[in-house]
């Protein structure tokens, strides 16, 4: 029974040396060295709500000034004493911030803080029988010390090892996002990723705000059919037809199978007067929408809208 | 009861439907929605998703109001997830992580005080791992 007990100690300790994915980190030559910001603000966590606390954080890191109380009523769940991921994302949107959800990586985090973003990241302090669900924000690491520093509940340069933050931060599977001003994108290279939160952003959000995440992600990405059917709606709801159309002959280019994107580049031919060509376009898209029913109705109302402008306006 | 609330949400969440496209851009454009709908998740059973995320928003909100949140507040909550995380978030409501409590067990406080030492977890600020 002793040896038992004597080697699992033994076993733990060896385990304890490093946590995966941290020498990875450590020695990947892609990072700066090492990189703190020192500026982002602080605000300690009053009883249960590091939620509101560290979403403060974020939010007042981009100029959005926000107190935890006001974040309260929006993210706390007072029945299980904590605050809920989703709500995290969506508390964040509605205060005109664009929410993006960062890789599962250690090295994807330190990336954002490289490029400026502080990351909110959720850990379990505990352990999985005995969990402490936590939120904390990522403001600072040095590769050569193995180091991490957060604004964490009441501290406001919390210092752990990066092996540590690694272990508690698995257990929440590596959950952690960044908050970004309209126009700015993060710095990890995952479009799919953008496209999904600007997508939600754009629910709830200003038009132009919606507008200005587009375009800024159409021009790191020009060849993603979310984004740039994205900034084409996004331009045409402000009115920017020319812009507008120019996004959805680009869909068409790089998707030439797209139903969606011939749909809505023929509408703006439609509205620019162009009925000939906005007929080609309807027509191509119906031939490829193939067996979808929902697509197929939008289209076919887009042919009878340019049927009845052609009715009108006769050459 | 249940069942007229019941019919009462799929009409609800017919209209929503049937409104949806009319809402987001004009008549005859289709929504970057619908876009990263197909994009990501797959022509299939899109109208079906909606409808139970139409159905999840309303269990959403009325699970919101049961754990103390305002109702108006957990209406305007509610409104500000997307499909995805509504659906996602009235199955998860009750066993998702919170993320909220700093402290420690006071019954587990030796072990978490070995672990913490170990470096497998961070409960006590005055710790220092050995690694």
């Amino acid at each position: 029974m002793f040896r038992n007990v004597l080697m699992l100690a033994f076993f733990l300790l060896l385990n304890a040396c490093a946590a995966t994915g941290v020498r990875e980190t450590v020695q990947n030559k892609d990072l700066p060295r090492q990189h703190e910001l020192t500026k982002t603000p602080f605000f300690p966590q009053e009883l249960y709500h590091c939620g509101p606390a560290a979403l403060a954080t974020a939010l007042n890191a981009i100029d959005i000034n926000v107190t935890p109380d006001q974040l309260v009523p929006e993210v706390y769940i007072p029945a299980r004493q904590g605050s809920l991921q989703i709500e995290m994302l969506a508390a964040s949107r509605r205060h005109g911030a664009l929410s993006v959800k960062v890789a599962p990586r250690l090295d994807a985090v330190l990336k954002e803080v490289a490029a400026g973003n502080v990351v909110v990241v959720m850990q379990n302090l505990g352990l999985s029988w005995a969990p402490s669900w936590h939120y904390a924000v990522v403001v600072g690491y040095n590769l050569e010390q193995e180091k991490i520093w957060l604004r964490s509940g009441t501290f406001e340069r919390f210092e752990m090892t990066l092996s540590t933050f690694q272990r508690t931060w698995a257990r929440s599977e590596y959950w952690a996002f960044v908050a970004l001003k309209p126009g700015s994108l993060p710095a990890s290279d995952d479009p799919d990723a953008v496209a999904k939160a600007i997508v939600a952003f754009e629910k709830n959000s200003n038009k132009k705000d919606a507008y200005l995440s587009y375009d800024a992600a159409v021009k790191r990405w020009p060849d993603h059919l979310v984004l740039l059917m994205g900034l084409g709606n996004s331009a045409y709801a402000l009115g920017n037809y020319s812009h507008a159309t120019s996004a959805f002959r680009d869909a068409t280019t790089a998707h030439p199978d797209s139903a969606a994107a011939h749909n809505n580049l023929a509408n703006m031919l439609m509205i620019l007067g162009d009925a000939k060509a906005a007929k080609l376009a309807a027509e191509k898209a119906l031939a490829l929408a193939g067996a979808d029913q929902a697509m197929r109705v939008q289209i076919v109302k887009t042919i009878e809208e340019i049927n009845s402008y052609t009715a009108k306006n006769p050459h | 009861m249940v069942l007229v609330k019941r019919f009462f949400s799929a009409f609800l969440a017919a209209s929503i439907l049937f409104t949806g496209s009319i809402q987001t851009v004009q008549a005859a454009m289709i929504s970057s929605e619908q876009v990263a709908e197909q994009a990501f998740t797959g022509s299939a059973d899109q109208d079906r998703a909606r409808i139970i995320s139409a159905l999840s928003r309303e269990d959403v909100q009325v699970a919101l109001v049961e754990r103390g949140i305002d109702p108006v507040q957990a209406r305007e909550r509610v409104a500000s997830l997307t499909d995805e995380e509504a659906s996602a978030m009235a199955s998860q409501i009750e066993n998702a992580p919170a993320g909220g409590i700093i402290g420690a067990i006071v019954l587990v406080f030796l072990v978490l005080l070995l672990t913490d030492i170990l470096g497998f977890t961070k409960i006590f600020p005055f710790t220092r791992s050995i690694r």
